[in-house]
């Protein structure tokens, strides 16, 4: 036994104690709760992303005539095509879900604030990409809402102003959707979104890791417990319990409410009653209730402030009496987000 | 006696070894950065769809085919719809509109609401007239109308300006 070791060792000379030293790091004890733990469950769910986005690609053609065609192959001829889909479909829905639920976590504890600002920042980045990756993977289907989708999507972009022209037809390849669509958002969606995000999550992670976890305190810890808990293998454990009982929902989703087709794109009719992915349905709502440069500006505007708000945090602190603004002020974002979506998805038009 | 050969410090570089030190890092930093940026363009010109797509006449229909009141699809060769109307009975290209399925708001198509006597937009509720002017809706906040497309009459047949070719 003690040659194999040395013979590792010698081609890889890190001891089991620095292995110890770097992965142990301490853990506050509020991460034992469950919500707290909710920025490694994207993580998690975008390795099933992969896993299973590439053994979809072994099948996907993106091509207009052929992207439906062997996406119906997918779902109700290959072995297990169906199952795959589902997991696909629905881990996509839970990390955004996640991924929203763990960025609205970071912002009512305070998470972003000095020195974390450019993490917060990072976090925004791979919030868009997560949208982006959403919005390209759903376009694939090529089915008719997901065509008009992108149809739309597309023309959002084009009312930047600018560079709006520029954009959408970098994205389809042309002025309008054709031939050359589907390959790009292939592209986009299986190849530069997804190693643009994996690049983001290593440096959120590392500096994570630099700064330690925030501390939290609740009020209420019993005086014996100890304000810190090992990463491993305690902290390890409870994220490999939050994926086993990932993996037995996204089954149970993939297997009670498995990914359906809707009719094939027809690029000559818009579908009387269009909606988007529910994740877009307060852009959508936003959409319908301006014009489309002033829905634009807007939306980019909140994005923007979103991205600088432990700037923006920090000076009111420091300026005002206000020191828990932010609190509020997320509370109405939070409501008025829910009901834009809650009001796209309850009514036709 | 012995002499000490090492210097206690070691001698200035001549000014004119320094100036070839730092102009060849600028070269060599220089030709990096414009070869990275070549390489850019050319990906970003590669990614760039091409542009100027010719136009030309297309013939539609004999003028006899549509009544006053009559209307028609019309699928150009890039594969946009178009509606068009015979609005007159004069005889001439001025009885005809052909307007762009396509709302200009975020590019859904449009459908002629009969009940309604306007065009509507699923997509966020735009309407627009027969003549393709917005009635309501983001079109009509932001002013925008259903593109038209340019007819001919040529010996009792209709022609529209339409692009040729298809991007794909």
């Amino acid at each position: 036994m003690s040659v194999i070791k040395r013979w590792w060792y010698e081609r890889v000379p890190v001891t089991g104690d620095q292995l110890r030293e770097m992965t142990n790091e301490p853990v506050p004890s509020h991460l034992k709760r469950w919500w707290f733990c909710l920025g490694g469950t994207p993580a998690y769910l975008f390795v099933v992303q992969i896993v299973t986005g590439i053994l979809l690609a072994v099948y996907y053609q993106p091509a207009p005539a052929t992207a439906y065609e062997s996406v119906r192959y997918i779902t109700e001829e290959a072995a297990y095509g169906w199952y795959i889909r589902g997991m696909h479909k629905w881990a996509a829905t839970l990390m955004i879900a996640s991924v929203i639920l763990h960025q609205m976590r970071v912002y009512f504890t305070g998470g972003y604030r000095k020195p974390r600002e450019i993490n917060w920042m990072i976090g925004m980045c791979l919030l868009l990409c997560t949208l982006m990756v959403g919005f390209t993977g759903y376009s694939l289907v090529y089915e008719q809402l997901s065509y008009w989708g992108a149809t739309v999507g597309a023309n959002i972009s084009d009312t930047v102003p600018v560079v709006g022209g520029l954009l959408k037809n970098m994205m389809l390849g042309g002025e309008t959707y054709n031939d050359h669509t589907l390959p790009r958002f292939f592209v986009l969606h299986a190849a530069v979104l997804p190693t643009t995000m994996v690049m983001l999550l290593v440096i959120h992670v590392g500096l994570i890791r630099l700064h330690g976890v925030t501390e939290l305190s609740d009020g209420d810890e019993p005086d014996d417990e100890p304000a810190h808990f090992n990463f491993f293998p305690e902290h390890f454990c409870t994220e490999l319990t939050i994926g086993l009982v990932l993996m037995i929902l996204l089954s149970v989703l993939a297997t009670c409410l498995p990914a359906t087709m809707g009719p094939p794109a027809d690029p000559l009719t818009t579908p009387e009653v269009i909606k988007p992915e529910w994740f877009f349905y307060v852009t959508f709502r936003w959409l319908k209730l301006f014009s489309g440069t002033v829905a634009v500006l807007t939306m980019g505007l909140a994005v923007f402030l979103m991205f600088i708000w432990p700037f923006i945090d920090a000076a009111i602190r420091r300026y005002s009496r206000y020191t828990e603004a932010s609190v509020w002020i997320g509370i109405v974002g939070v409501f008025v987000i829910v009901g834009l979506t809650v009001w796209e998805a309850v009514v036709a038009h | 006696m012995e002499r000490n050969l090492t210097p206690d410090t070691d001698p200035p570089d001549p000014p004119r070894r320094s100036f070839l030190s730092a102009a060849s890092t600028a070269a060599m930093g220089g030709g990096l950065l414009v070869s990275y940026g070549l390489c850019a363009a050319y990906a970003a010109r590669y990614l760039y769809p091409a542009r100027d797509q010719p136009t030309g006449w297309m013939y539609v229909a004999p003028i006899s085919r549509l009544k006053k009141g009559d209307s028609m699809r019309y699928r150009t060769p890039a594969g946009a719809a178009v509606s068009i109307t015979r609005q007159g009975d004069t005889g001439t290209v001025d009885d005809f509109i052909a307007l762009s399925s396509t709302c200009p708001h975020l590019g859904c198509q449009v459908h002629w609401e009969a009940q309604n006597n306007r065009f509507f937009c699923p997509c966020h509720n735009g309407a627009f007239d027969p003549s393709g002017q917005p009635t309501a809706g983001p079109p009509a906040d932001a002013g925008q109308s259903l593109p038209e497309y340019e007819l001919m009459i040529d010996a009792g047949l209709l022609f529209i300006r339409v692009k040729l070719v298809s991007l794909g």
